[in-house]
């Protein structure tokens, strides 16, 4: 099979998994207690209009009935409307989305080029000073909630230092650049507005490093273990009697067979990060999908709790797909099976 | 003379405290000469190997000598250890499938020796991987070089790690249970590539094995390891023929043979002693039928026992022609006489 | 008397290659008839993948064969279910290649050996105890060390664990997969010796299952040396070591080192490896590899045939 055909079928394996979420989301979102037009109208409200309101919105409906409106709607790209902010959902989306890639993308790259290598370097000097140091910092990175992190972080480089702003995406003299992709840095740099792209970064390194802080320290971690596994083998001794040098079997052969793991854990902690970011976003007042998400639910607002639950949910089968190629691309043994 | 090892003794760290794992081992590998080492799981006989190779762990405690030819190598450097490994001593190892890379093509596993001991350009490597996998038997070698392990056969594998081994024309080949892994047919097939290499190529073999049988079949001189010290040295014919210590002689006694029925195995009773608590004396009397009071309290001294055939045991001590210094590969004057 | 018969045992596996992938059929074993008499030792030998090990487990019933049929003491047994197949289990019993794996290290050996013993309700507790201290001393372990765990043991004395704890039922046969392959030669032949004695004693059967001619060799009565699932050839041990008449069996036998360095053979050496039991080839399976084979043999299925009294050969050039 090649690579053209492993994708679309995994593809297509992705229509029966995303019919199978948004089933399970409609459905326990419709079964929770709760009134959504009540909650629009607020607690004074007269019966009628509330009556009226419940009919517009379909609520008398039968649940089917309401769900199969939904997935059409879904279907011409309308995810509904929020009742909360009374915006489209899917413009809702795109405005905070773009926040929380951004973050979560900043804060994958800063733990794969930390995590990775200080993996390596512990289990290369396995129980040596180099070792005991880096797992005692990665055990601390998996220990420490990410909020009171952050908030320490605040208190030290904005309020203390003042090297770094404290919050939100750019500074407030700042206006944001064109949006292509949605993401400052990145739109600024496509633009090439030099001044909005280190407004934009700077604000980023403070929830970044906070959100990395827990990652860092699980792909660590798991970078020791997946390398010792690996030292150990008996290829790894081969490539020495071979006459290699310990940088050259340590990288041209080790790193690679041990990345497997680590790869799996990259996938899944982006996939959580994209999803969890609540507690950072709610510290640093990042105008991003979690504070969306906990407002939605805060405002039983379906249509925006169903909006986010499928768009982490198409994410996270997008980035294990993309993982998965990787695997098919270093492992020979896989070839698109 | 090839290779020399001198008084070799090898500790290994284990929970805190170091166990002795090789204790004063001596012997020597003529060029050309295929030397076979045999014993059972323990003995040290693998130790032996990586200890030559210079792959041990890193806490490991190394005494006496090896040279290869006039080069000490257990004197040389990090730097210099990785000159000569896989190009004047290469080494082959059990498991073909787990000791090749899963992720590296077979051109690339093979090349990547060339590549650190030689000059070639990358044509010219590939041309003689080519060539390699030709000479070890392998048919289809332009398809198998870009082939990766997990698409061969176990004997195929171990054929590439021959090639692997054979790239930059070793002096010295060591070959840990080349076969051990492999069906017996095929085991036939790798035994026979062995000795047509060997013809070719005017190298020294260690093969190391617990079948006596590969032994019989492809060693000229072998050494006998018992609870890492060697036990007992011979010419292969006069060994099989007149085993002289009595582990040697339980061993030989305990395999079934191939066209000859008894209705009783002879066998060795009790388990190797384990490093942690070596006996005082000779480390087989717990096992030996023939222990006399001396066995159990002082260690034996390596005696000959027939031409160019030595044993370390008490029996022959006395009876001995003459004390047999291994280290130095010569009959020593001061016991001569008895 | 015969006690066990196999006829025509087929085990096949299928195998699903991915989500919308394409099954494939394995046929492990493929066809296998043979008996086995009272008090004797059938040896199965032959090389990895060829079927001996899944052989021994469908006999057992530990896997469903796919048809074929298994009698014992005349019985069929290929149906049999619930209690009659637990019943049977006091009768065989398998003892397995890793002794290490196949004992429990959280349990005493006491616990190892009583455990069969409770599952089939046998005697109360102080019986029980009393039936395993007798047994242990048959293996060769003292009373004190049932107190011990399975990595307080040597190879060689977890094999014997392993063998103590598939007679305490006092079984009438005994299928040995591999049972000395991971031990060293002299342990081996404490544990061969040991499985002879207890033969003696207890009446017992066995099917020896190994890749080692020269085991199988020692402890069988007779022999059956099988190919990709298929037995090709099956005789007396004597007659089959002195004089094979499978192409197989000639170079399997050639092949094996002789430990004496003086004796040097010419040895059939086989080209190419064995067939992958997935594609297997057609007509005689064995065609690919034979110095003999002819045109006929990739067409022609060769039948398992009494070529001489007792001697079964399945090649068309015999």
């Amino acid at each position: 099979m090649d690579a053209i055909q492993y994708i679309s079928k995994r593809l297509l394996l992705m229509i029966p998994i995303l019919f199978g979420i948004s089933v399970l989301t409609f459905f326990i979102s419709h079964t929770i207690p709760g009134d959504p037009a009540r909650l629009i109208l607020g607690p004074k409200a007269d019966p009628v209009i509330i009556k009226e309101l419940q009919e517009k919105m379909g609520l008398n409906d039968p649940v089917y009935v309401q769900y199969g409106r939904y997935v059409s709607g879904i279907l011409q790209g309308d995810l509904g409307n929020s009742t909360y902010t009374q915006q489209a959902v899917v413009n809702d989306l795109k405005r905070y989305f773009p926040a929380t890639l951004e973050l979560t993308l900043f804060s994958m790259i800063i733990t794969v080029l930390v995590g990775i290598p200080f993996g390596i370097i512990s289990a290369n000097k396995k129980d040596k000073i180099p070792d005991q140091i880096t797992r005692f910092a990665a055990l601390i990175g998996v220990a420490m909630p990410a909020f009171w992190l952050g908030i320490i972080l605040l208190l030290f480089f904005y309020l203390q230092l003042g090297v770094l702003p404290g919050a939100g995406r750019l500074d407030t003299w700042v206006s944001p650049p064109a949006h292509i992709t949605g993401m400052y840095t990145i739109d600024a740099l496509l633009t090439g507005n030099w001044p909005v792209f280190q407004s934009a970064f700077i604000h980023l390194i403070l929830p970044g490093i906070t959100q990395a802080a827990v990652t860092i320290g699980m792909i660590t971690r798991m970078t020791r273990s997946s390398m010792l596994e690996v030292l150990r083998s008996d290829y790894v001794r081969t490539a020495y009697a071979k006459g290699g040098s310990q940088n050259r079997v340590l990288y041209g052969h080790a790193l690679q067979n041990g990345m497997m793991p680590i790869l799996t854990l990259i996938g899944m902690t982006f996939g959580h990060s994209l999803g969890g970011s609540v507690l950072v976003e709610s510290v640093f007042s990042w105008p991003g999908l979690g504070k969306y998400a906990v407002n939605a639910i805060t405002y039983l607002d379906f249509p925006a709790v169903m909006g986010v639950t499928l768009l982490i949910a198409v994410l996270f089968i997008f980035v294990n797909l993309i993982i998965d190629i990787f695997y098919q691309v270093i492992d020979p043994r896989l070839k698109y099976e | 003379m090839l290779l020399n090892v001198e008084n070799l003794s090898l500790s290994l760290k284990k929970d805190g405290s170091y166990l002795k794992i090789l204790d004063d081992v001596s012997f020597q590998v003529e060029k050309g000469e295929t030397l076979g080492i045999v014993g059972e799981s323990g003995c040290g006989k693998s130790m032996t190997a990586l200890s030559i190779m210079r792959l041990l762990p890193d806490k490991a405690k190394l005494e006496g000598k090896v040279n290869l030819e006039k080069k000490e190598i257990t004197a040389l450097s990090k730097k210099q250890l990785e000159k000569i490994r896989g190009n004047q001593i290469s080494m082959i190892f059990q498991d073909p499938l787990t000791s090749l890379n899963p992720l590296h093509s077979v051109g690339k596993q093979i090349g990547e020796a060339l590549y650190l001991h030689t000059e070639l350009s990358k044509i010219e490597r590939k041309q003689r991987v080519v060539h390699l996998l030709k000479e070890v038997g392998l048919p289809r070698a332009d398809e198998i070089v870009n082939e990766y392990p997990h698409q061969l056969s176990g004997g195929m594998r171990q054929r590439v790690m021959i090639a692997i081994a054979m790239a930059c024309n070793p002096r010295l080949l060591i070959c840990d249970e080349p076969t051990t892994a492999l069906d017996v047919t095929v085991q036939a097939q790798i035994l026979d590539l062995m000795n047509k290499l060997k013809q070719m190529n005017d190298m020294g073999i260690i093969m190391i094995t617990h079948d006596l049988g590969v032994v019989a079949e492809v060693c000229d001189r072998v050494i006998v390891m018992y609870a890492g010290k060697v036990v007992e040295q011979g010419m292969a014919e006069e060994l099989f023929a007149n085993p002289k210590h009595p582990y040697t002689i339980g061993l030989m006694q305990s395999i079934p043979k191939l066209g000859e029925r008894k209705n009783q195995l002879g066998s060795i009773p009790g388990t190797v002693p384990s490093p942690k608590n070596m006996p005082l004396g000779c480390r087989f009397a717990d096992r030996c039928n023939k222990a006399m009071d001396i066995c159990r309290g002082k260690q034996p001294s390596t005696v000959e026992v027939g031409p160019n055939h030595t044993a370390a045991c008490w029996l022959y001590e006395e009876k001995g022609v003459g004390r047999y210094d291994a280290s130095r590969g010569e009959r020593s004057e001061a016991t001569f006489h008895h | 008397m015969t006690l066990l018969e196999v006829k025509d045992l087929k085990q096949h596996f299928t195998i699903n290659k991915g989500f919308l992938g394409k099954k494939t059929t394995v046929k492990a074993v493929d066809g296998v008839s043979f008996s086995v008499n009272e008090g004797e030792t059938l040896g199965i030998v032959g090389e990895s993948g060829c079927g001996k090990s899944s052989l021994g487990r469908s006999i057992l019933r530990l896997i469903e064969p796919t048809s074929g049929e298994i009698k014992y003491k005349g019985k069929n047994i290929t149906d049999l279910k619930g209690k009659d197949l637990k019943d049977l289990r006091k009768e065989m019993q398998i003892v397995f290649q890793d002794p290490f794996a196949s004992l429990n290290p959280r349990n005493t050996v006491r616990d190892i050996l009583e455990a069969p013993l409770i599952i089939h309700g046998v005697g109360n507790r102080k019986q029980r105890l009393e039936m395993i201290e007798n047994l242990i001393g048959k293996i060769g372990l003292r009373k004190e060390q049932l107190s011990n765990f399975p990595h307080e043991f040597s190879g060689g004395q977890r094999q014997r664990i392993g063998i103590a704890r598939a007679l305490t039922l006092n079984p009438k046969l005994i299928i040995a997969d591999e049972p000395v392959s991971a031990l060293d030669v002299s342990v081996q032949s404490q544990v061969l010796n040991l499985m002879s004695s207890l033969q003696e004693e207890f009446g017992l059967s066995y099917v020896f299952i190994s890749h080692d001619l020269s085991v199988v060799q020692h402890i069988s009565d007779r022999v059956a040396v099988m190919y990709l699932g298929k037995i090709v050839e099956l005789a007396e041990v004597d007659e089959l070591y002195s004089n094979p008449q499978h192409p197989y069996t000639k170079a399997l036998l050639s092949a094996v080192p002789v430990p004496d360095p003086k004796q040097k053979r010419d040895r059939i050496i086989l080209q190419g490896d064995l067939p992958s039991p997935v594609n297997q080839p057609t007509g005689c399976t064995f065609h690919t590899r034979c110095p003999m084979a002819t045109a006929e043999c990739k067409t022609i299925v060769p039948e398992l045939r009494e070529k001489s009294f007792g001697h079964w050969t399945a090649c068309i050039h015999v």
